[in-house]
């Protein structure tokens, strides 16, 4: 069951948001960026899908797992207030489904993330037309879940998807009605290939050979999560943190052992990993792609690089 | 906490060579054979070991000097603590063997994980029929656990092997790589299992020879080496083609990783 809110009724129900939490939602500076909303009138949903996706908020870019002090470790304390996010799209919010399938993992479940994602609350929106031309998510076997809200845009009001009493709570003052919404659509499409038939394919060094490890790609993309584990003391004190830091499997070392050798280490292993994880070997493992078609990976990539027209036209 | 590691005490530690050392912890941490810890020290951070024993109350851990880490814990002395959390992955199905003969075959200190598995094969001695064990090392100066290969190849068919020596040979054992030695040797190709650790290409050139004997692949283990940083699947640091080391590994049935390149 959803509910139908009036346009007029728009700003009213993002007080109410504000009210009920720290609210963070897109803003357009000098990029349109998800950050904490001071003023609801500097809320811009109009345009791009916002530069970074939300897994932010949940896997922080740098983030203590242990206190090291006098030698010894002590486990941090899980701390997060509570929070709504509100304009995520349904890429940025699947990728939270991906995100899900490893850190909420019942036999290694991360705490921290754990607990982020139980205190924020997601109100979606759900894109009428592609906010780029290089949005494929219409290939990409989106489902409407892991958002609380998600909110539908008709001519005269907004459709609001209701999926948990988290996001009940908010909005049961609006008149209550059955409907549904189109999941959206895309012109570009990535189409559905066994990609281990082409393993051996030029186009990989063709597309490789324009990469220069920047790692935008894996920065940007709402679902690529991979971390590094490192001490960083003060070397007075010995005293510090054990961190958790963003890596991406884009860098030379990401794949060094001790002694110095590295296993992919060109950049054609390593471009090419990256989109079998994404496509295929994530989804042989967990039964979707971890690729949710939002396209920044593409559009903000310093070459173009573009694996969906690779795929679908090369690889035959 | 999933990267909470906790401190134990170094009972002992010794240099098995030049650039090995052993310790020994006292610890309930028991990793079956071909599992392995993230050890630690806290302010330069954790490596992954393969345990090198099978016993409840203490861990033998061989460590190499290659990076960071290793060459901190090797400054540590006995009644010093070092920080473990684990064991991890999924090791040799060694429940699955039973009523077989075993071949171990390793290189290097790829020896060191299947010295667990030894101790693993005396404590179920009835479980298992002929044991093989081919270790091959680079010189005579670089054999490890020397003490224990008289006992071992009085129990064991051992066939140790050195790639070169510069002086004497004490083990008065055959010269060259371990894969020639395993070339001429005469094994039960039927009802035999075999399980490798070493470097890439000396598993490489040992699963060619074992072919060429009429092993098949699925009888064929091998212990695959990445840099595990989480050792939860999750990090991604240790995936190869969609596999996590981590956790569906590091030993692997051969035919689950045949051919795999990156």
């Amino acid at each position: 069951m959803g509910r139908f809110l009036k346009k007029e009724g728009h700003k009213d129900f993002l007080g109410r948001l504000k009210e009920h939490a720290e609210l963070i939602a897109p803003v357009t500076r000098d990029l349109t960026r998800f950050e904490v909303i001071k003023d609801i009138n500097d809320i811009n949903l109009k345009g791009k899908n916002p530069f970074f996706p939300i897994k932010k908020y949940f896997l922080p870019n740098q983030e203590n797992l242990l206190h090291i002090r006098k030698g010894l470790t002590k486990a941090v304390k899980e701390h997060s207030d509570k929070r709504i996010i509100f304009g995520a799209r349904l890429c940025d919010i699947n990728a939270l489904s991906v995100l899900d399938k490893l850190f909420l993992n019942s036999d290694y479940p991360d705490q921290s993330y754990k607990q982020r994602r139980e205190n924020t609350i997601i109100v979606g929106v759900n894109c009428i037309t592609p906010p780029s031309e290089y949005c494929f998510c219409g290939s990409m076997d989106l489902k409407k879940e892991s958002y609380d809200l998600l909110l539908h845009e008709n001519e005269n009001d907004y459709y609001i998807d209701v999926l948990t009493k988290k996001g009940e709570e908010l909005v049961k003052y609006l008149p209550e009605e059955e409907s549904d919404f189109p999941l959206p659509r895309t012109d570009k499409k990535l189409e559905e290939k066994n990609l281990e038939l082409y393993f051996d394919n030029q186009y990989w060094e063709n597309d490789s050979n324009l990469c220069v490890s920047c790692q935008r790609c894996t920065t940007l993309c709402p679902s690529c999560f991979c971390f590094d584990v490192h001490d960083s003391v003060n070397s007075a004190t010995k005293n510090g943190e054990r961190i958790r830091t963003i890596d991406s499997c884009h860098s030379k070392d990401f794949t060094q052992v001790a002694g110095g050798h590295v296993f992919r280490d060109t950049r054609l292993k390593r471009y090419r990993h990256r989109v079998l994880h994404k496509i295929q070997f994530f989804k042989e493992k967990f039964g979707r792609s971890m690729c949710t078609g939002c396209g920044r990976c593409i559009e903000y990539c310093h070459s173009k690089i573009d694996f969906v027209k690779t795929i679908n036209e090369n690889f035959t | 906490m999933i990267y909470e590691a906790k401190k134990y005490k170094i009972k002992d530690v010794w240099p098995e060579t030049s650039d090995n050392f052993l310790f020994k912890i006292k610890t309930r941490i028991n990793p079956q054979p071909g599992q392995f810890v993230e050890v630690s020290i806290p302010g330069i951070g954790e490596a992954p070991i393969s345990g090198a024993s099978y016993n409840k109350h203490e861990l033998d851990l061989n460590v190499r000097v290659v990076g960071n880490v290793t060459n901190a814990l090797i400054n540590l002395k006995k009644g010093d603590k070092v920080h473990l959390r684990g064991p991890y992955g999924h090791g040799y199905p060694m429940g699955d063997f039973k009523g077989q003969d075993l071949i171990l075959i390793g290189g290097g200190c790829g020896v060191a994980p299947l010295r667990g598995i030894i101790e693993f094969i005396d404590k179920h001695r009835m479980d298992y029929g002929e044991i093989h064990l081919f270790f091959g090392f680079r010189t005579p100066e670089d054999v490890l656990f020397k003490e224990e290969m008289d006992k071992w190849s009085s129990k064991y068919h051992l066939n140790l092997s050195v790639d070169k020596t510069e002086g004497s040979n004490p083990f008065n054992c055959p010269v060259g790589f371990v894969t020639e030695i395993l070339k001429k040797a005469e094994l039960p190709t039927h009802n035999s299992v075999i399980m490798i650790c070493g470097p890439p290409i000396m598993m490489d050139k040992t699963i060619v020879i074992l072919e060429s004997k009429g092993f098949n692949d699925k009888q064929i283990w091998v212990s695959l080496e990445r840099h595990m940083k989480c050792s939860n699947g999750k990090c991604g640091h240790c995936m190869v083609n969609g596999k996590y080391v981590c956790i569906d590994g590091p030993v692997f049935r051969y035919d689950e990783v045949k051919g795999i390149d990156e």
